[in-house]
């Protein structure tokens, strides 16, 4: 299965804009999981993951193609 | 009013009069008269909203300059407020700008808040931010989100509904916010001019939407912006449910916005000579938790790195050293830093944040 991942602010530091190609992440908990296992760094920040341009409020379904974003929040002005 | 100050919009198809005198009757509130405000605030009042309100508690120093447009060389000193609205008072002399030279806190806020019809949250931090969103959030006052980091800015309208969902707040993005130093602000980051500007300006642009009722403002929706690529990414907002939102006066006055860090502050916030003293023991580790692009550069052999971004693996790891004492560039990550490892030791460990960081030591840390 194809996913491919966007990035913000410091986030996109580490994680840059890709395409992943994995098997076994069905959802967006599965993701998270994926995702902080292989940038332990993410653990430790608040940040939002948005399923093909949808805010994720609750576990969704991930289908082959989609396109995830990780957003940190910005406070600067 | 003079029709021939607004002629070039009202004459605009899809414009026009109408929403001119939409503008000409909205109060709005911009908080924060900084790099974002003061381009936002140059465009309403040059579009002719009818009373505006600008909210800062804070004066004007060099550093500002480069991205705060409304101010000049020879304003240095004087507060944000009282230069920005004489300048826009200069720029269009018929409308009504209010001052309000104050932080904005919780027993303050809802009370200038009800007196506008839109707020416009310009501010540099996540305590404002968190307070302003409850705030309107309470209100139900339509809020205009902007705000930078690095290169990059979000842009959002919060508490008001659209035909697909009802209205949405911060928290159902963010539900808490972060804590001090987990994420860099413009201070300890630093920030280019023109990009607050951009995102200022488009706030404007969606205010006046907003208000006039053009277009498809940002309504429920959050704008992730790029300077360096030119792209923009839109994230559609729907209700979280794993957050507290103040619903009545009492539970909003009973919130913390004050210290987003929890935790006993048990480290000691120490100077140059301190540090000195403290180098002098064996059982001292000095620990530089700048990222490795940071300069001035430190003699690894003295100053142990471990950037902020890596400071959570190296909490995982154990060191006999008793005396932990952390610096940063100013001295406000440090904090944070002493903050983790004074929970997780307590007393185990005497833990020291350098107050003020290299920059204000800079002396010290050239001639060593």
């Amino acid at each position: 299965m194809e996913i491919e991942i966007i990035s913000f602010g410091q986030i996109a530091e580490f994680i840059n804009h890709q395409k992943i190609e994995v098997d076994g992440i069905a959802d967006t908990d599965a993701f998270k999981r994926y995702l902080e296992d292989r940038f332990p760094t993410l653990k430790g920040m608040k940040y939002k993951l948005a399923l093909n341009k949808n805010i994720v409020q609750q576990n969704t379904e991930i289908k082959n193609q989609a396109t995830i974003a990780i957003m940190p929040p910005f406070s600067g002005g | 009013m003079s029709a021939e100050r607004y002629n070039r919009q009202i004459i605009l198809k899809g414009f026009g009069e109408e929403a001119q005198q939409k503008l000409l009757r909205a109060k709005v509130l911009v908080i924060g008269v900084g790099g974002l405000g003061c381009p936002a605030l140059q465009y309403l009042t040059a579009a002719g909203i009818g009373h505006i309100g600008i909210v800062d508690d804070d004066t004007i120093s060099l550093s500002n300059l480069h991205r705060q447009i409304l101010f000049t060389t020879a304003d240095i000193g004087k507060l944000k407020v009282e230069v920005a609205a004489k300048r826009l008072q200069d720029m269009n002399p018929q409308i009504g700008i209010i001052r309000h030279p104050i932080r904005l806190q919780k027993n303050n806020i809802l009370d200038i808040l009800s007196r506008y019809d839109y707020i416009l949250d310009g501010t540099d931090n996540f305590e404002s931010r968190y307070l302003i969103n409850d705030a309107c959030a309470l209100l139900n006052k339509p809020l205009i989100f902007v705000a930078v980091s690095g290169f990059e800015g979000q842009l959002a309208i919060f508490n008001t509904p659209d035909h697909l969902t009802p209205s949405t707040n911060y928290r159902d993005i963010f539900p808490i916010p972060p804590h001090k130093g987990e994420i860099p602000n413009c201070t300890e980051n630093g920030i280019i001019g023109v990009l607050p500007g951009v995102l200022g300006t488009m706030a404007a642009a969606e205010t006046i939407k907003l208000i006039a009722k053009i277009g498809q403002p940002l309504t429920n929706k959050i704008l992730s912006y790029n300077l360096l690529t030119q792209e923009q990414y839109t994230i559609n907002i729907s209700h979280g449910d794993d957050y507290i939102l103040p619903k009545t006066v009492d539970e909003f006055l009973n919130m913390d916005y004050q210290d987003t860090s929890e935790g006993p502050q048990g480290y000691i916030e120490i100077d140059a000579t301190e540090l000195v003293q403290l180098q002098q023991l064996d059982s001292t580790i000095l620990i530089d938790v700048r990222e490795r692009h940071e300069v001035p550069v430190l003699d690894k052999q003295i100053f142990t790195q471990v950037p902020m971004s890596e400071f959570g693996a190296f909490m995982g790891k154990e060191f006999y050293q008793k005396h932990v004492v952390l610096i940063c560039q100013h001295g406000i990550r440090s904090v944070a830093a002493a903050e983790a490892m004074q929970e997780k030791y307590g007393d185990a460990k005497k833990i020291y944040s350098l107050k003020g960081g290299i920059i204000k030591w800079r002396d010290h840390f050239l001639k060593s």
